[in-house]
């Protein structure tokens, strides 16, 4: 394609060859002159008077190649330019206001840009999709080994499909010289890379023989890991690095800004090697997470199709039964797969710009018809002397497009600075590290957005045809646009009517998600994370050593508070338990589709470090971990929900389907553990001494403590018991703001986008109201001069704000209860309908129109009657 | 008398002027007014926008050359639908100069 600037070097070049032919010319005259007998100066002088004026020529020959309505376009720009000049608060005004619009929008757009529209850094992306089982053990589709190993043999839809392990398994300590690192090493198929399109940028790709189970250890490593750890030194390919105390060799480095398909962490990938040979049970337990690729004659609807004979008969071989009747096959776009969480909320933020935007225009468009009105007798005269309708509009359409030129660009500015307050302010899910920036796509969305723009708030003063009466300065021609002006308002108040609406509802809802009680209390609670390596602990007794002579480490610390040790904590989910795996000694079997119970591993101090109440019954004992028996603790809900009005207490429960009966000594509060708006059943076990346990653990403090002092304890005990295990610290609160993030981005910039919205609506309805008692001046004059009380002007004019703002609100509610059942994923807590936000956004719109028409109100009682006649 | 003031007349000049031999701006002055004895002028003012038009209608096809001389200069030559239109362009003066002429005699 040709560059912008290859065409406009060719188009001097052009200009410079005209030049280049009328010199020859002149020479060529000069010369034939001179050899006709006259000296070469007197020569010289007859060719020039010959020729005549060369730059006229010059502009001549120019016009033969340049379109005329590029010249008349700049001719135009250059009128518009003066003008604008005249009366440069207008313009400023319509300037700021569209590079705010512009600007906002652009930014917007950056951050979804990458989530909703671009294409994903893989070759035909959209053959990619995300395959696999999806029931209430998890967010998202999941696949079992032995399924996949099936699914992968008899598939007819797909080119090919990979799988992963997913990330629970991923921690792993890479050895950096003498200090364990903790990186995520990711368990991928072979043909992983091979099925995405990608190819490493050294080295080798994995190969079949790499994935068979027992194979000689090999990794790939990520750019970034391979940059800061090993200098981006090529020759580390084929080289022996340390993983989880194995020798692994490096096979190669992925390219630079590689990404996991799910959008994982991975520093390291290693063959997963499944095995086929395993029994059926065993296989049936390994999770993994599935990819395909369709082909390309096939959508996800026929893949669906063709895979659900396949999906029926492994869920009959390898899901349990009482999970069969909640799971169901998913098969989305791997888009849908990354977004999944996000999506709705991209859609509603670029939503609302959009509506910014629009708003913007419509203000423009008010200002630029306010305009319009004061230069009526110019365009009339234009008219007269002959200018065509089609120039006249096209002037006035020019004078839009050099105002949302002008905005673009300085919106451009606007867009940069408001996308690096994103880029700070914006929850993980929303960004895409190094794929949100100003690029081309987003300046040309910005251009576009200027333009069509300036098409729109262009259109309302070009439309007014100018009238022959409009050159006698009367003022009857007006009606007209002031209606349309009324309008316009009616539009804007409606809007933004719709922006406060959707504001308040997500500040209430945030405001409710801050204000929930969590049934544990995060203040002063400090976590260290830390997961035990298969190979070191591999053998069960060793663990709950392990763990033990931790906790007795661990709870020494002096000024440590309340300690506790569990596997999970909330606000996330713990690895659940089906509901009718649980059973009650001398009841009937509890109903089969319960769906999934949190449960996790504590130690007897959880409850009160937590600041979790036992609402009946009692916490764990010491004494009870040596024991034989192992008790459990339920959550309010569960307890109500297995027993109803009997008493829990004393009941003997079995948990996993077999016939292990555990007594019921107590009964928990419920608590927020599915994040912070969900409440899960759950039930708690004590970490007995012979139990086996899962070999992540989360250590709780509930301390005065600094949490750097605090940290430095930890970790020196923690290196005491092993001296390779790497352990991540976080405060509780910390934690559990994590989860608020995305509510509060969004009510920020929703806020904010009301806010400026309502600003625009409020300075719209002031200047039509203000140009209302301008054009009025002399009828209010005489109106007054015949006695009327200033009071009834005031009234007049506040009326007309009155029914206009009015017309607005009601177009607003009803475009609000449309438009707000679109976002309830994004609430909670709050219904779409709100009653109370839809008030509070009518209450603060109709507070400021008052305000806004005020000030010219005020104005018409001041008209003196004996100026206003005196006026024409 | 100078070309431009008759419709049509200046581009048929450069056309025929053209017909047998390649020529560059000057050449064709210097030819009209030479094979005219000086009873026609070609412009320069009107001659160079002139070109510029036809070869944008892609009557001639200029290129820069070397003139005998060894001076560069561009060059004009005529187009196959150049030649078509001078044809056209031939007869249809020869109809009008016939006609203007029996209307003079007829006074």
């Amino acid at each position: 394609m040709k560059t912008p600037w290859a065409w406009l070097r060719q188009r001097r070049g052009r200009a410079s060859q005209w030049q280049d032919e009328l010199d020859s010319h002149l020479a060529m005259r000069q010369e034939w002159l001179h050899a006709g007998g006259l000296p070469a100066d007197e020569a010289r002088r007859a060719a020039r008077k010959q020729f005549g004026n060369g730059l006229r020529t010059l502009e001549d020959v120019r016009a033969v190649h340049v379109t005329r309505w590029l010249d008349d376009f700049l001719q135009d720009a250059r009128l518009a330019v003066r003008g604008f000049r005249k009366s440069p608060t207008l313009a400023v005004v319509a300037i700021v206001t569209i590079a705010v619009g512009v600007g906002a929008a652009a930014a917007i757009f950056g951050v979804v840009d990458p989530l909703l529209f671009r294409h994903l850094p893989y070759p035909n992306d959209r053959q990619l999709v995300s395959i696999g089982y999806f029931g209430p053990v998890d967010n998202n589709e999941f696949n079992v080994v032995a399924s996949y190993l099936d699914w992968r043999r008899q598939q007819t839809a797909f080119q090919s499909m990979t799988s992963m392990r997913p990330a629970p398994a991923s921690n792993c300590d890479l050895m950096a010289e003498e200090t364990p690192l903790r990186v995520n090493c990711v368990s991928v198929e072979a043909n992983f890379l091979r099925m995405l399109g990608v190819r490493p940028a050294i080295g080798r790709d994995f190969t079949a023989e790499d994935d068979q189970p027992h194979a000689p250890p090999v990794a790939l490593l990520s750019f970034p890991l391979w940059r800061s750890n090993y200098g981006g030194d090529a020759r580390i390919v084929g080289q022996k690095v340390t993983v989880d105390d194995e020798r692994v060799t490096v096979a190669g480095v992925l390219p630079e800004g590689f990404e996991m398909p799910q959008l994982g962490a991975a520093d390291i990938l290693m063959p997963e090697q499944l095995d086929p040979t395993r029994p059926r049970e065993a296989n049936s337990s390994g999770f993994l997470r599935t990819f395909a690729r369709l082909r390309p004659d096939v959508s996800i609807e026929q893949a669906r199709t063709q895979m659900l004979p396949l999906f029926q008969q492994t869920t009959q071989l390898d899901v349990p039964k009482e999970l069969r009747s909640e799971v169901r096959l998913v098969i989305r776009s791997l888009r849908d797969r990354q977004i999944h969480d996000v999506k709705l909320a991209s859609w509603m933020l670029l939503g609302a710009v959009l509506a910014l935007l629009l708003l913007v225009c419509a203000n423009v468009a008010n200002l630029l018809l306010a305009r319009a009105a004061a230069r009526r007798r110019e365009l009339a005269v234009r008219a007269a002397i002959g200018a065509g309708r089609a120039r006249l509009v096209r002037q006035l359409l020019t004078e839009s497009m050099v105002l949302a030129l002008a905005g673009g660009l300085l919106g451009c500015g606007v867009a940069w600075a408001m996308l690096r307050t994103l880029i700070v302010l914006a929850p993980e899910g929303l960004l895409r590290a190094g794929r949100t920036a100003l690029d081309g796509r987003v300046l040309l969305f910005a251009l576009a957005a200027s333009l069509a723009a300036a098409l729109l708030f262009g259109m309302a003063p070009a439309l007014e045809r100018p009238r022959a009466e409009s050159l006698a300065g009367s003022r009857v021609a007006g009606a007209a646009r002031t209606l349309f002006r009324r309008c316009l308002v009616a539009a804007q108040v409606a809007i933004s009517l719709v922006l406060l609406t959707g504001a308040s509802l997500f500040v209430r809802s945030f405001w409710k998600l801050q204000n929930e009680p969590l049934g544990y209390e995060p203040e002063h609670l400090l976590t260290a994370s830390f997961t035990l390596r298969e190979a070191r602990y591999g053998p069960q007794a060793s663990q709950s050593a392990f763990f033990r002579d931790l906790e007795a480490k661990l709870k020494r610390i002096p000024g440590g508070g309340l300690f506790a040790l569990s596997d999970s904590i909330p606000p996330r989910g713990s690895m659940g338990r089906p509901y009718s795996n649980i059973r009650i000694a001398q009841h009937p079997p509890v109903a089969p589709d319960g769906g999934m119970v949190e449960f996790r591993w504590v130690t007897p101090g959880y409850f009160r470090t937590m600041g979790i109440r036992i609402v009946s019954g009692r916490a764990f004992e010491e004494s009870e971990r040596a024991s034989g028996d192992s008790p459990v603790i339920l959550s309010a809900s569960l307890a109500r929900r297995l027993f109803g009005a009997e008493n829990p207490l004393g009941q003997q429960i079995a948990l996993d389907g077999d016939a292990h009966w555990c007594p019921i000594v107590g009964v928990a509060a419920d608590t927020r553990n599915n994040g912070l708006t969900e409440t899960d059943p759950e039930y708690y076990r004590l970490r007995m001494d012979n139990a086996s346990l899962p070999r992540g653990g989360v250590a709780l403090f509930r301390t005065p403590l600094a949490p750097a002092t605090l940290a430095r304890w930890v970790r020196k005990e923690v290196a005491e018991a092993d001296s390779s295990l790497p352990v991540t610290f976080q405060a509780m609160p910390e934690r559990v703001g994590q989860f608020r993030e995305q509510p509060r981005f969004v009510a920020t910039l929703v806020g904010s986008f009301a806010v400026f919205g309502l600003l625009l609506a409020a300075v719209g309805l002031y200047g039509v109201l203000s140009f209302l008692v301008t054009q009025q001046t002399q009828e209010i004059g005489v109106r007054m001069a015949l006695g009327a009380r200033p009071r009834d002007i005031a009234f007049e004019i506040q009326s007309h704000a009155g029914a206009w703002t009015g017309i607005g609100i009601v177009a607003g509610v009803l475009c609000s209860l449309a438009v707000t059942r679109m976002v309830k994923g994004l609430l909670f807590g709050v219904a779409p309908d709100d009653p109370l936000s839809l008030a509070a956004g009518i209450a603060v719109l109709a507070l400021t129109a008052v305000l806004a028409a005020w000030i010219p109100s005020r104005r018409a009682t001041h008209v003196d009657p004996m100026v206003a006649l005196r006026y024409e | 008398m100078r070309t431009d003031r008759l419709q049509g007349a200046l581009e048929m000049l450069i056309l025929k002027s053209l017909e047998h031999k390649d020529n560059h701006g000057f050449g064709i002055t210097l030819h009209v007014q030479t094979v005219s004895e000086g009873l026609l002028r070609v412009e320069e003012g009107s001659l160079y926008p002139a070109l510029h038009r036809m070869e944008k209608e892609k009557l001639i096809a200029g290129d820069w050359r070397t003139t005998e001389n060894g001076r560069r200069a561009r060059f004009y030559a005529l187009t196959a639908s150049g030649r078509k239109r001078l044809a056209e362009s031939e007869n249809n003066w020869t109809s009008v100069a016939k006609g203007v002429r029996k209307l003079l005699r007829f006074a």
